[in-house]
């Protein structure tokens, strides 16, 4: 099966500071794929990238075949790449359900756009009860499942989550993994940027490690779980 | 949207006094002798800087974009409707014309300054504004050739508007002649006023609204939204700075006169602003009643105290302390800093800040929890 993301050779960075030295990457229909490392090693970066929030020096990333790397971010939303970035971003004066609408920014299918924000609120109740409470005011879970379904609400073809897990209490990660894994099961593809590396990597079929601008392992999951290397540097053990 | 009970509008209470109020009281007596004023002379002219101010709000209050320079495009607008009309250019255009080139012309105005911002951010954009609106000011000054320099153009000449104005109003008694009878002005502001709230209205609940608020509140998540952020904050400058050439048009004409550069000065764009933080950032109606307070007691409250301390013979040797004008500025300053400590969200916020601003000083907001 052709891949739905490949980038290739990727360079980028901030002013005169190279932080992408040559990434290359690839997800599969219906995959999860983690990309793990310690800060600063360019995941996110490479994340803002390929969602066009940062420019491209040198290298393809192309979706479903087309190229995409000269495109601008808001035309990439639209091509079918939808990111939670790091950090949540959440709309806070917006309510909930206005920050589920933003996410809806790139459709005109009333029908659709409801049947998007019902299957948003089966995936995360919570969100259901609070809807009408501003986005600021919800738990760090709460908004960080905000995000989620707020990308969701862009019927992206591929999601990008940036760091799900961040500042967050491990059952409350677990509670957002767990959903990933519903929406991957539902026919997501997904590319995930996790320091949290076991569970990532628990979630994820396969994954990619990255050191200071680089890709220096990629294999299957498991097989990066069981790595000696990756349990040295990233699993603590 | 937060679910909220549906109350009975009273803007068309508001409304309904401000169409009959001249009709009722006129001629206007001097208020209680005390001055020069006209309470409804001076209405048309808070109709006016109420019309900068929602365009102000346009760019500072949805789009979250400081703009320190609302004045310079007010007298853009104003001198263009100056040059197409007076004797002393061959354009003579009428009033009409002027009115649709002032919008347009302060659009592309507001739209050449906001390219090279658009990659500015929080005090960046207000610095380049404030540059923008002295220079303009010292351009309209030292350009004597086209603008007359410090003596501003003049004569412009009454609208011609037969058919919208003058035939329906002298219906209820008014007169057909702008230099006498000022309630023409009146109604023309009010209903260009009336016109501008309509359609900013119609714009905040549509996607262009929507995409101001978001690019305020989060400009990289809303890239991520597939709003194009360079586009949406330029739509913002356009429309912000158009409406304010409207009313740089309407002050043109209600004044007969462009007035001098200095009418367009750093002053006028502070005292907009306090309108609209006063009243409530991104909120329509917090906007109307900034304007209508602060403007208010600027051109009419402080005139009226002024004639009452003369009056009381308090201030025969003309002491500059014991007039109440000379105060005012410090009363304004005074105003904001109670406002921002006590009552950030402005007087009539927008439903979303107040969300953040006005829960947090109620203490509804529940604590934030670790997760």
């Amino acid at each position: 099966m052709p891949p739905l993301l490949a980038v290739e050779d990727l360079h980028a960075g901030y002013g005169p500071i190279e932080v992408l030295h040559g990434i290359s990457l690839e997800v599969r229909p219906g995959e999860i794929v983690a990309l793990i490392g310690a800060n600063g090693a360019g995941k996110t970066s490479t994340l803002l990238v390929i969602s066009g929030c940062l420019p491209v020096r040198q290298g393809r990333i192309a979706l479903e075949g087309e190229p995409i790397e000269r495109l601008a971010a808001h035309e990439i939303v639209r091509r079918g790449i939808c990111q939670s970035p790091e950090g949540r971003k959440i709309f806070p004066r917006l309510s909930v359900l206005e920050n589920l609408q933003m996410g809806a920014f790139t459709r005109r299918d009333r029908a659709g756009i409801q049947h998007d924000l019902d299957h948003a609120f089966e995936l995360f109740p919570i969100l259901a009860e609070r809807r009408g409470q501003a986005g600021g005011t919800l738990s760090g879970g709460e908004q960080q499942m905000l995000a989620v379904a707020r990308a969701l609400m862009g019927k992206p073809k591929l999601l990008l989550l940036d760091e799900p897990s961040l500042g967050l209490a491990p059952m409350v990660a677990m509670k957002i993994f767990e959903a990933i894994r519903k929406l991957n099961q539902e026919g997501m593809s997904i590319l995930l940027v996790e320091q949290a590396a076991r569970m990532a990597l628990m979630l994820a079929e396969r994954g990619y490690v990255m050191e200071t601008g680089r890709i220096t392992m990629s294999d299957r999951a498991e097989t990066l779980l069981g790595d000696e290397r990756v349990q040295d540097a990233y699993l603590g053990e | 949207m937060t679910p909220t009970a549906k109350r009975m509008p009273v803007w068309p209470l508001y409304l309904g006094v401000l169409v009959v109020y001249p009709l009722l009281v006129y001629p206007e007596r001097a208020l209680a002798g005390l001055t020069e004023i006209s309470v409804g002379r001076q209405l048309t002219y808070i109709f006016i800087y109420a019309i900068l101010a929602l365009g102000l709000n346009v760019v500072v209050g949805y789009t979250g974009l400081l703009h320190l320079g609302i004045a310079a495009f007010f007298g853009i607008g104003a001198y263009i409707t100056g040059i197409l009309t007076v004797s002393a250019y061959p354009f003579q255009t009428g009033f009409l014309v002027a009115l649709v080139a002032s919008t347009i012309g302060a659009a592309v105005f507001g739209m050449l300054l906001g390219a090279p911002t658009l990659r500015l951010r929080g005090d960046y954009v207000a610095i380049v504004t404030l540059g923008f609106g002295e220079v303009t000011r010292f351009t309209l000054r030292n350009l004597e050739e086209i603008t007359a320099g410090t003596r501003g153009l003049n004569p412009v000449p009454p609208p011609q508007l037969p058919g919208f104005v003058e035939t329906p109003l002298s219906w209820l008694g008014i007169g057909a002649d702008w230099s006498l009878d000022y309630r023409l002005f009146y109604y023309l502001a009010l209903g260009v006023l009336v016109a501008v709230i309509w359609l900013l209205a119609n714009v905040e609940r549509s996607r262009l609204g929507r995409a101001w608020v978001a690019i305020r509140e989060d400009e990289l998540a809303a890239t991520c939204m597939g709003i194009n952020a360079a586009r949406v904050k330029l739509s913002a400058f356009a429309i912000g700075c158009g409406l304010a050439g409207l009313a740089g048009c309407l002050y043109a004409t209600t004044l007969t006169s462009t007035a001098g550069p200095d009418a367009f000065d750093f002053n006028r764009s502070m005292i907009m602003l306090c309108c609209v933080i006063l009243g409530g950032l991104g909120s329509i109606r917090g906007t109307l009643l900034g304007v209508f307070l602060l403007v208010g007691f600027d051109n009419v409250v402080a005139p009226v105290l002024d004639g009452l301390i003369q009056a009381a013979q308090i201030n025969t040797s003309g002491n500059r302390f014991l007039t109440f004008s000379n105060w005012k500025l410090m009363i304004f300053g005074l105003a904001l800093v109670l406002m921002v400590r006590f009552r950030p969200e402005g007087l009539l916020p927008s439903a979303q800040i107040e969300a953040e601003l006005g829960h947090e000083r109620k203490s509804h907001r529940p604590a934030e929890a670790p997760a």
